[in-house]
């Protein structure tokens, strides 16, 4: 491979002039003619039958165009996964917050005084809403058809864990509790919805699944994925929450029954209440050692609460179970997860996707077992990580493997020797790893993979069309570099157009780490096409044969000649004549060649590559308060090739401070059933004060599946950031946190069951 | 009923009709499709709507209407002259933004503090920007960003003291 | 989250104010920074028929000094309070206080007025006020009373004013001899969080500087109203320096008798107490350091 020119370089964001100067136009921000404003009805209680409803009032209001209850509706259960949904509550609410009706009036004072005109008959029902009560016998059920409110079982079994355990020196068992938090994305969720005389409907959506939530919306509304068209302009954040949401589809019902296009933007106290918060779980983990600190077995059960629909809850449930395992080379592992009902707000998708819970658990136990053995926690886990080119109990195949790097190089940068030596009192230092994926076979259900589309224009610019959508992590960016690298052009040359569910590819999504590498690959294949295509004129223009055409700072070349060579907007002009005014389009897709897993054992290569990381906390607890202070924070990271540097460190800071305040002090408290902190008042995210500046180490080992090398990076950030605060606090104090978040007030109470 | 304000945005005069349970950013989107400025919570906690009003950062969330009579205000739309401001160069090249949703709201009160503070220290710059949630860079990035414009702010006073900015 | 409509008037000075409030009666507002107002009507905690707002009522933004005292009127805004030169002069603990209030945009235009007839048990500006014996000025149509603080409050959001009076300025007495005082606010991160507990210590010495002539401590969020801490106070009124270190543990500890303070997602009532406590002592500390050993002396 040549020298690369684009790719490896720390670019601005290509649009971040635009966010800079307030020009960029969100989701929040558009507006269409004649647009009304929607507002939806919601449960104040937490599960109830509804006896009636009456819109008559509602509907009278001066300025209201569309008030809709179930009835208005199509009426079909749905689901991404499980059809569990319906786009208003029929018989009964299952959570404060379900969507019971909805207004559209001509501005938001007028919608928002309609909700108070309709009227609700509720007859409250027993609820339950802790996940581990839910299971119990004689508990009211949440749906029907799911006995026990158990939506899904999973279980995984290899090896002979019982055996394992036997054959250990030593074991941990605990429970662990890792609680409800709300992605706090500062753009509320929200749509644009507008439906034409042949009944299409189009979005105006922040999504990170342009296509699969067609797929969603086309069975809701009862209608076929193509007559539903998805735009997704600029969006502000996302971090797993913007996938599916009813928010959508009502402002859809609204727009077809008004006859006009409805916005509908969530107020904050809304996304609070009826967003996608993180799937709380009661994890138990057992795990065994050898003396020598060989991992034995593992063995693990986890109860996640999915609240009042299961989304993607029983899909990161599973990754709870069993991700984590290829961290280390186990041998023995056994799994048992339960995604249960309960009558809180349906979580889902943040950041981490399940292995972020279980990270956060097995990274503690084993730094309770480095103790118990006496053995540096750095080591044991150097001891026991898995290597490049191994292929680990569930048969997935690591080719680049960075974890021994990522290890070495965080302990070095943290001083981590001299400070475990060394120790103060009430100073502490922790470590914590993780594995992830970048993409997730799994997951995906048409496919893992991407296609991308690279057009180039007449005077040589060059617009790339993927599927997976920039959320604020910088995809575009990555894409036009991948892109710009490949046809031999500067950036400046590259835009990258948002995903429009008319012209783009069919693609799965920013999800699952996996943007980079399959996006990434799929745009490169399309740059592969294109740019075959314009070194066939190239080649007649220069009278040299097409493979040896070359192309690099905006010049076709020929091969061992830079001195024959031809402007680049020469050659796409002279393509684009030259083909009856044929546009040059290059498309292209990646196949990763991974493995749906046995659905038996779960066994199969289900992402073409694997990311790792070490992260090291350093903290100071008050022993008078409780009071945590993170002092030093390194992050060290195989990302294979860090497309963008600068982008990547960007994402690992962002992801440790999510990470730091999950940690610390980020809690969605649920009494009586409702989200007592439905704001930002109460659900505390941190500021500028409360994050320390955090040290990133890109370590780049090239992956042989990746776009230049890279894998991905968005999750694997967040994962181990809990834990390695978590140890660090043991160190400092002997305290072993088994509940998130640690607040200061948890701590005093331990350290005031000491022995003075 | 509505209430007839004068205030000056970006530097233009603007004669308005407001309602008064509308809050200023309501006013600066929906009847001057200023969008620069962002509704992120309602409620003053998250600064996404941070304008300057005679040139201090306030929450335009919790500002009545009426309120802004006789006001200077200023957006992100009215920071750039015909260069745009070295802050929002700086954001933008020091990778200050990722979604860029907090983006105006922050340098605006990062102008504010610039003007008060020129050469603040990092503390200083963290205490300044702790109205502004940003959820995606970990506000390393921001910081390193804010500290790359001291000095090299146009309006070169010298610092207020201690507490200026408090 | 919108707010319901009301009826609106722009008050141009402070007779306009309470001839308005005279009016309009009961269903009245005034807004001053609007901060917990404007919030409060978003939630629809508070449906006011009327709103007056005081932005245009410039009289009573000042802070001016008087003789033995200083006069802060009651839309002075906080951002104003923590740097004004008089206050950081004088009462360098209320300029701690306010500007720990929520973030630098609710201080550029919160009030110390508003902060005080919020009446939040927690309200930042009102320990260190108690602590320093302030007084209010309560105007009304038919004139104007001035009351001590500690009798403002009576209630978690409620004060003693009557729907037609407008708290109009906060008078403080300048310390007469050597005075230090702090602020501690507990709170759940480092920014834009309300006190969980605050607690302003504020004391003087003797003319000959010896002797502790005068402690007082005011408590945030630990009870319905901000409470001053009488038993602490009077434990360690009268010590010399070396009397006072050894008297703060158990002064420290009766300032919890001091406090019934509440439990809620935010923190237990025993948490609350026992960082009254630590507060109580390590503001207890910090200031007698500052007052007979000359550490981190302040103007």
């Amino acid at each position: 491979m040549r020298d690369l020119d684009v790719v490896g370089q720390s670019y601005p964001q290509i649009d971040a002039m635009e966010k800079a100067m307030g020009k960029t136009k969100f989701v929040s921000d558009l507006a269409l003619p004649n647009m009304l404003y929607g507002r939806i009805l919601r449960s104040p209680y937490a599960h109830a039958r509804i006896k009636h409803i009456d819109i008559s009032k509602a509907k009278s209001l001066t300025g209201v165009k569309a008030v809709v209850a179930y009835a208005d509706t199509p009426g079909i259960k749905f689901g991404p996964r499980t059809e569990d949904w319906t786009i208003l509550a029929s018989d009964k609410v299952r959570f404060c917050g379900d969507e019971v009706a909805a207004v559209a009036a001509v501005d938001e004072d007028i919608a928002e005084g309609a909700l108070d005109l309709i009227k609700v008959e509720y007859e409250e029902l027993p609820m339950v809403s802790d996940p581990l009560e839910a299971m119990e016998p004689d508990v009211p059920l949440i749906h029907e058809d799911k006995p026990g409110n158990i939506a899904f079982e999973f279980k995984i079994d290899v090896g002979d864990v019982d055996e394992a355990f036997k054959n250990s020196y030593v074991i941990y068992e605990d429970r662990y509790y890792t609680n409800q938090v709300y992605q706090a994305y500062l753009e509320p969720m929200g749509a644009i919805a507008d439906v034409d005389l042949s009944g299409r409907i189009t979005f105006w959506v922040g999504t990170q699944i342009p296509n699969m939530m067609r797929m969603t919306y086309a069975k809701a509304m009862g209608v076929s994925p193509d007559s539903i068209r998805v735009i997704v302009p600029d969006y502000g954040g996302a971090f797993g929450a913007k996938m599916e949401n009813n928010v959508h589809l009502v402002a859809a019902v609204l727009a077809q029954k008004a006859g006009y296009p409805v916005k509908m933007i969530n107020t904050r106290h809304d996304d609070f209440i009826a967003g996608n918060p993180r799937v709380p779980m009661y994890i138990d983990i057992k795990l065994g050692a050898t003396r020598e600190g060989i991992l034995t077995g593992k063995e693990v059960r986890v109860v996640g609460g999915a609240g009042a629909r299961v989304v993607y809850a029983h899909a990161i449930v599973a990754t709870a179970c069993y991700r984590a395992d290829s961290l280390y080379r186990f041998k023995h592992v056994r799994s048992k997860g339960y995604t249960v009902y309960t009558n809180t707000v349906p979580t889902s998708c943040f950041r981490g996707f399940g292995n972020a819970q279980m990270t956060f658990v097995l990274e503690s136990a084993l730094d309770t077992i480095a103790d118990q053995l006496d053995i540096d926690p750095a080591e044991l886990r150097i001891k026991n990580g898995i290597g490049p080119d191994e292929v680990s109990i569930h048969g997935w195949i690591i080719n680049s493997c960075g974890l021994k790097d990522c290890i070495s190089k965080a302990t070095e940068a943290a001083k981590w020797q001299e400070k475990r030596q060394l120790k103060k009192p009430f100073r502490g230092i922790g470590i914590s790893c993780c594995n992830h994926v970048s993409g997730n076979r799994a997951f995906a259900r048409e496919f893992d993979g991407a296609g991308g589309i690279v057009r180039i224009g007449r005077d040589g610019r060059v617009t790339v069309y993927a599927g997976e959508s920039d959320m604020g992590q910088g995809q575009k960016t990555v894409f036009a570099q991948i892109v710009a690298e490949r046809l031999g052009v500067p950036l400046n040359l590259v835009h990258v157009a948002i995903v429009d569910t008319d012209f783009s590819p069919f693609g799965l999504g920013s999800f699952a780490t996996r943007g980079t590498l399959m996006g990434g690959n799929g745009v490169l294949a399309a740059a592969d096409d294109a740019f075959k295509q314009l070194a066939d004129v190239a080649a007649e223009m220069l009278e040299a044969n097409p493979n040896d055409i070359e192309c690099s700072n905006e010049k076709f070349f020929v091969k061992g000649s830079p001195e024959r060579n031809v402007p680049f907007k020469d050659v796409t002009e002279k393509a684009t004549f030259v083909r009856y005014g044929s546009p040059v389009v290059g498309t292209g897709f990646y196949n990763p060649g991974t493995e749906l897993p046995d659905a038996e054992t779960k066994y199969g290569n289900i992402s073409p590559a694997y990311p790792f990381a070490c992260q090291v906390a350093e903290v100071e607890v008050d022993p008078d308060t409780g009071q945590i202070k993170v002092l030093n924070f390194v992050a060290a990271h195989d990302i294979g090739r860090a497309i963008n540097p600068m982008a990547t460190e960007g994402q690992i800071q962002g992801g440790v401070i999510q990470g730091l305040g999950w940690a610390l002090m980020e809690n969605m408290v649920t009494e009586n059933g409702s989200i007592a902190n439905p704001d930002f008042l109460d659900y505390l995210i941190p500021t500028a004060l409360d994050s320390p500046n955090i040290t990133p180490i890109l370590v780049e080992p090239i992956e042989s599946s990746g776009p230049y090398g890279a894998k991905g990076i968005g999750e694997p950030a967040l994962n181990p950031a809990m834990s390695a605060i978590t140890n660090a606090i043991y160190n400092a104090t002997g305290i072993r946190i088994k509940e998130l978040p640690v607040s200061a007030e948890k701590i005093l109470k331990e350290l005031k069951k000491r022995p003075k | 009923m509505k209430v007839r304000i004068n205030v000056i945005v970006n530097g233009e005069k603007h004669h308005l009709e407001v309602k008064p349970n509308h809050t200023l950013v309501d006013v600066l989107r929906e009847e001057l499709s200023l969008t620069g400025t962002k509704k992120g919570c309602g409620s003053g906690k998250c600064g996404s709507c941070t304008v300057l009003m005679d040139g201090r950062p306030v929450n335009s969330c919790l500002i009545l209407a009426p309120q802004a009579d006789g006001r200077e205000v200023v957006t992100i739309e009215g920071l750039a002259g015909r260069e745009p401001h070295p802050l929002q160069k700086a954001f933008a090249e020091k990778g200050a933004i990722q979604c860029g949703y907090c983006a105006p709201g922050m340098i605006l009160t990062a102008k504010a503090l610039l003007d008060v503070n020129p050469n603040p220290q990092e503390e200083e710059i963290r205490f300044a920007i702790a109205g502004n949630l940003c959820r995606c860079t970990g506000y390393s990035k921001t910081v390193e960003a804010i500290r790359s414009c001291a000095n090299s702010s146009r309006n070169n006073r010298p610092s207020a003291g201690r507490k200026a900015y408090a | 989250m919108r707010i319901r409509p009301f009826e609106y008037y722009t008050a141009i000075n402070q007779s306009d104010v309470l001839d308005k409030l005279a009016k309009y009666g009961p269903d009245t507002k005034v807004v001053a920074g609007g901060t917990d107002l404007v919030l409060a009507m978003k939630r629809k905690t508070i449906l006011p028929r009327v709103v007056v707002s005081l932005h245009k009522v410039r009289e009573l933004d000042f802070v001016r000094e008087e003789d033995s005292r200083v006069c802060i009127g009651a839309l002075t805004r906080h951002a104003d309070l923590a740097m004004n030169t008089t206050l950081n002069d004088n009462f360098p603990i209320l300029c701690e206080a306010v500007s720990l209030i929520g973030s630098w945009q609710i201080r550029n235009v919160a009030t110390i007025g508003g902060n005080l007839c919020n009446a939040s048990p927690a309200a930042d500006s009102a320990p260190p006020l108690l602590a320093l014996d302030a007084r209010v000025v309560i105007a009304s149509s038919e004139g104007e009373d001035e009351i001590p603080l500690s009798s403002f409050f009576t209630g978690p959001g409620a004060t003693v004013l009557k729907s037609n009076q407008l708290l109009k300025e906060i008078v403080v007495e300048r310390p007469k001899t050597r005075s230090a005082g702090c602020y501690l606010k507990l709170m759940r991160k480092k920014a834009g969080d309300l006190s969980l507990v605050g607690v302003a210590f504020q004391a003087e010495t003797d003319q000959a500087g010896e002797k502790l002539a005068r402690v007082a401590i005011g408590l945030g969020g630990v009870a319905p109203t901000p409470v001053r801490s009488p038993e602490t106070e009077a434990m360690l009124t009268g010590l010399s320096y070396d009397e006072a270190i050894k008297e703060i543990p158990e002064a420290a500890r009766a300032a919890v008798r001091a406090t019934s303070p509440i439990a809620d997602i935010r923190a237990s009532a025993d948490y609350r107490r026992t960082i009254v406590e630590i507060y109580v002592r390590r503001a207890a500390e910090k200031i007698l350091g500052t007052l007979f050993n000359g550490e981190d002396i302040q103007k």
